[in-house]
């Protein structure tokens, strides 16, 4: 049995967030994670680093905190943001009563907003859709939240702070009413070890509900869910948003060689059955298609849908809902944080840990918004240029993830996770979406010994089921003619079992 | 404006174009083939499936829905198309054999075994099950072959690995037209003493006399040699096309490769001639008939909107659709036969396209509506007999 201060649980960018401040404030403590760093909605949002635009009108609370955070995170985690600026961009018949509200909030919140005339933002952005009355330029980013993880982890990893992901929390252990450890199992050899604690921090997200009950109380929250689309193009290279306020589809985010764009708002129940509906696909297309004409037909190599963890409130309209979080002390040994996004991890991660350090009786203050996260320096794969350099043995075309790329993640963490090595070198993030590399990336996992045959074709099954979920809503055009390629080789030249 | 007439001109370079055009050049007629690259059946393993859900094909034929293309060639003219096709190879130098009568299970790269009827004479001895030992050889850094998926589920087997100083398959193969690599690769497979049984070697072995080279390793080996097919590109798949290619160019068809079609002049019911998009003057094709061969959606010849809708990308004829988008994919991608599947163009008893009232324009291959290749296993079958049929249809109209 292990032995610790903290047992975070849920490895998205808050849990990593909170570790990280442990760790940097001296306390020892193991995050616990079921999947990989950013399974839940950490790794299934945009991937945008707010400038506060998006919330200013309705929300100006949340678009403060948002602002401030992103300088922050600018500077602290430039390896993992791309400063690329963004656009809200007020199409013919979109209300100038709310460009004139929206430009006000901005300078009250104190949001950099600069109004350019549609030549400009045409300049900037050449596959905007012409007709554009104006344009906003705010400072929106883009932001990479699996690599954001990870650097967080690092920090933890290196003061001796326990990560253990593809580790499932089965049950929280209790004596007198109180919440003393946790049960986790391995994901992968089913092995079952026990955590102690003084305090278990219930950062899961979507989850969030689920965790609390294992330990005897409940959160109130409501799911979301928002679905995305993936293009396999940059179309653009700054955020671009519509100047109106949220609905469906109103923006894109430059990620890498492809874009983002979003989102829908659904309310859900269950986070673990949700799958995106073939219309929810059509409106995101047909919307963003109105701000920048080419994605209409453009591939859509994939889409995904991801589940906001949002506070309860009264309203029906999940849009209304306070992106804020807040903590809830559930006065047996837990405390759950709920809500909150992507841009403001590192605040909630702060007011978390002065939580922690203030029931601990400690006064340690936080330096995580001036202490760049380490491990940024070892960083590959981003700029593409660099990944150029190594031109042999490409074992993924679309993203050029070379073998010896792979034989190195397989190494250094020892996975037998096809989606350890996806998140780690990009392979298969694509415009195939791994129909290729998937196959050569188990052959040589199996090489190496560390997949048997039989555990490999495995693998290769959930894996092309998986990738199949997500491309099935956005099959048309010339993604269509890639999906019967990979049918035909997977169930025509490999034969792989067939039902009828 | 450059301007050539033929009897017939066949729209599409791949499996069913190139039989149509074929069968029509043996028929006596001039034949023009237009094709806007090389075919999908280069991507293919260079095996015929005819139907590959059955353990007799022409049962499983039989069986199909009443709206499958088959049964518009109608049994006896499916074996004569076959036996044609057995000829025509036989002819090229890549001859081909099987029994349309029994499916054939051949070695794939997962161990598994693939379901085919037809195969080029390099696989001839990959039938799995016999239950001798079966030696793989694999090539350094090849990436999309990886032995051991063979040598863990099937008994009785084992690998060796030649480096053969390049990673791709084409690379290999265009090695082993030389003669010193191919030497070098002998005495290298003569030391690893194979004691019995046979060897296994992936789709490589040389792009135009793989024949030659099989018998050489196989009499100075004294082992039975065989090919495994490998992921795209596909040397065997090249192979066929190739052969089939050469072979309707010595029959005296005229090819026009790489072009695209820019737009299509039709008089009355009639599809009078085609302008080919390139780069300086243009040219017209013009011909007594016309045959439409372009394949299904991964060959170009349907293209998916977003909406509901599909085009037929040349003629824009209609397009049958099984129904609307959220209907063409089952959620589990190992359910072979995606609704999808059906859609093509509907075709009347002498392979002319329904409602769209045009007398001299033919179809044949998966671009047909209920061809459901993937379904049936049925894709370079269902292109031979169904190209042959058209062909004879559309000799039939000719005066």
């Amino acid at each position: 049995m292990i032995k610790t201060d903290v047992i975070i649980i849920g490895g998205g960018a808050t849990g990593c967030g909170i570790a990280r401040d442990l760790a940097l404030r001296g306390i020892p403590h193991y995050l616990i994670e079921k999947n990989d760093f950013a399974a839940g909605a950490t790794g299934a949002c945009h991937g945008l680093l707010h400038s506060g635009g998006r919330y200013v009108v309705n929300d100006p609370d949340a678009a403060s905190e948002c602002i401030c955070e992103n300088r922050i995170l600018r500077k602290i985690a430039q390896k993992c943001v791309e400063q690329t600026g963004g656009l809200f961009v007020r199409l013919p018949g979109d209300s100038k009563l709310f460009r004139d509200r929206f430009l006000k909030s901005c300078e009250e919140v104190g949001i950099p907003a600069e109004v350019i005339s549609p030549t400009r933002a045409l300049d900037l952005v050449p596959t905007l859709n012409p007709v554009l009355e104006e344009a906003i330029k705010v400072p929106d980013c883009s932001i990479d939240p699996f690599r954001l993880c990870m650097l967080n982890a690092v920090s933890s990893r290196n003061t001796g702070g326990g990560i253990l992901i593809h580790h499932k929390v089965i049950d929280i252990i209790k004596e007198k009413n109180r919440c003393v450890g946790v049960k986790i199992q391995d994901q992968f050899s089913s092995q079952i070890k026990e955590i102690r604690a003084r305090l278990i921090i219930n950062a899961s997200g979507a989850w969030g509900d689920i965790v609390a009950r294992m330990g005897g109380s409940f959160v109130p929250m409501t799911l979301s869910k928002g679905s995305l689309v993936i293009s396999n193009h940059r179309l653009t290279n700054l955020v671009i948003n519509r100047l109106r306020p949220p609905s469906d589809g109103d923006i894109i985010v430059p990620n890498e060689a492809v874009c983002l764009a979003g989102t829908t708002s659904i309310p859900v129940s269950d986070p673990d059955t949700i799958d995106v509906d073939p219309a929810e696909v059509d409106i995101i297309a047909s919307e963003v298609e109105s701000m920048i004409p080419a994605f209409g037909t453009t591939r859509l190599i994939r889409a995904y849908p991801g589940v906001r963890p949002l506070l309860k409130a009264e309203t029906d309209d999940s849009r209304a809902i306070s992106r804020g979080f807040r903590i809830i002390d559930h006065k047996n040994g837990m405390f759950s944080i709920l809500g909150g996004k992507l841009t403001t991890y590192r605040l909630m991660a702060e007011k978390m840990t002065d939580a922690i350090i203030a029931e601990f009786g400690l006064k340690t203050p936080c330096t995580t918004a001036e202490v760049p996260l380490e491990g940024q320096e070892e960083l590959s794969g981003y700029p593409l240029s660099k990944r150029l350099k190594n031109l042999d043995d490409i074992i993924c075309e679309c993203e050029l993830v070379t073998r010896k790329d792979v034989e190195r993640i397989i190494n250094n963490i020892g996975t037998k996770y096809i989606g350890d090595i996806q998140h780690r070198t990009r392979l298969g993030m694509g415009p195939c979406q791994g129909g290729f590399c998937t196959y050569r990336a188990l052959g040589i996992m199996q090489e190496m010994g560390r997949l048997t045959p039989s555990e490999s074709m495995e693998v290769l099954t959930a894996f092309l089921q998986r990738r199949f979920k997500g491309i099935r809503p956005a099959l048309w055009g010339d993604q269509l003619r890639e999906e019967q390629l990979v049918e035909y080789i997977y169930l025509g030249l490999l034969s792989m079992e067939q039902k009828t | 404006m450059s301007i050539r007439s033929y009897d017939v001109v066949v729209i599409g370079g791949g499996m069913s174009g190139l039989m149509a055009a074929i069968r029509l050049s043996q028929n006596g007629r001039h034949v023009a083939l237009i094709s806007k690259g090389d075919p999908v059946c280069c991507l293919s393993t260079g095996c015929i499936d005819v139907h590959a859900r059955a353990d007799n094909p022409m049962d499983g034929i039989r069986k199909l829905p009443e709206s499958h293309p088959y049964h518009l060639v109608g049994e006896a003219q499916i074996q004569k198309a076959f036996e044609n096709f057995i000829d025509i190879m036989f002819e090229t130098g890549l001859p081909y054999s099987g029994n349309i009568q029994a499916n054939r299970r051949i070695l794939t790269p997962l161990g598994s075994a693939k379901t085919t009827c037809f195969v080029p004479c390099t696989m001839l001895h990959a039938q799995t099950q016999s239950n001798g030992y079966i030696h793989v050889v694999s090539f350094q850094g090849l990436k999309d072959f990886y032995p051991s998926y063979i040598t863990s589920r099937l008994k009785n087997t084992g690998f060796s690995v030649f480096d053969a100083g390049v990673p791709t398959t084409i690379g290999i193969a265009t090695r082993f037209e030389d003669r010193s690599f191919l030497q070098n690769f002998i005495a290298w497979l003569k030391t690893l003493e194979i004691p019995y049984g046979k060897i296994a070697i992936p789709a490589v072995l040389g792009i135009d006399n793989p024949v030659s080279i099989i018998e050489e390793i196989e009499s100075e080996l004294d082992r039975k040699v065989f090919e495994i097919p490998t992921l795209p590109p596909s040397i065997p798949g090249l192979r066929l096309f190739r052969a089939l290619k050469g072979f309707l160019q010595a029959k005296g068809g005229d090819l026009f490769w790489g072009k695209e079609i820019a737009s299509v002049e039709k008089l009355d019911h009639q599809i009078e001639a085609v302008t080919l998009a390139t780069s300086g003057r243009s040219s017209r094709v013009e011909g007594k008939a016309f045959i439409l061969a372009t394949g299904s959606f991964i060959s170009g010849g349907l293209f998916a909107l977003r909406g509901n809708t599909v085009r037929e990308t040349v003629f824009d004829l209609p397009v049958y659709l099984p129904g609307p988008r959220d209907t063409w994919f089952h959620e589990d991608f190992f359910t072979a036969g995606h609704a999808i599947e059906q859609a093509g163009i509907q075709i009347d008893a002498s392979f002319r396209p329904r409602q769209a009232d045009i007398e001299n324009l033919f179809v044949c291959g998966s671009i047909l509506a209920f061809s459901e290749v993937m379904k049936y296993g049925c894709g370079h079958g269902l292109a031979i007999a169904t190209g042959n049929a058209a062909a004879d249809m559309c000799t039939r109209h000719l005066p």
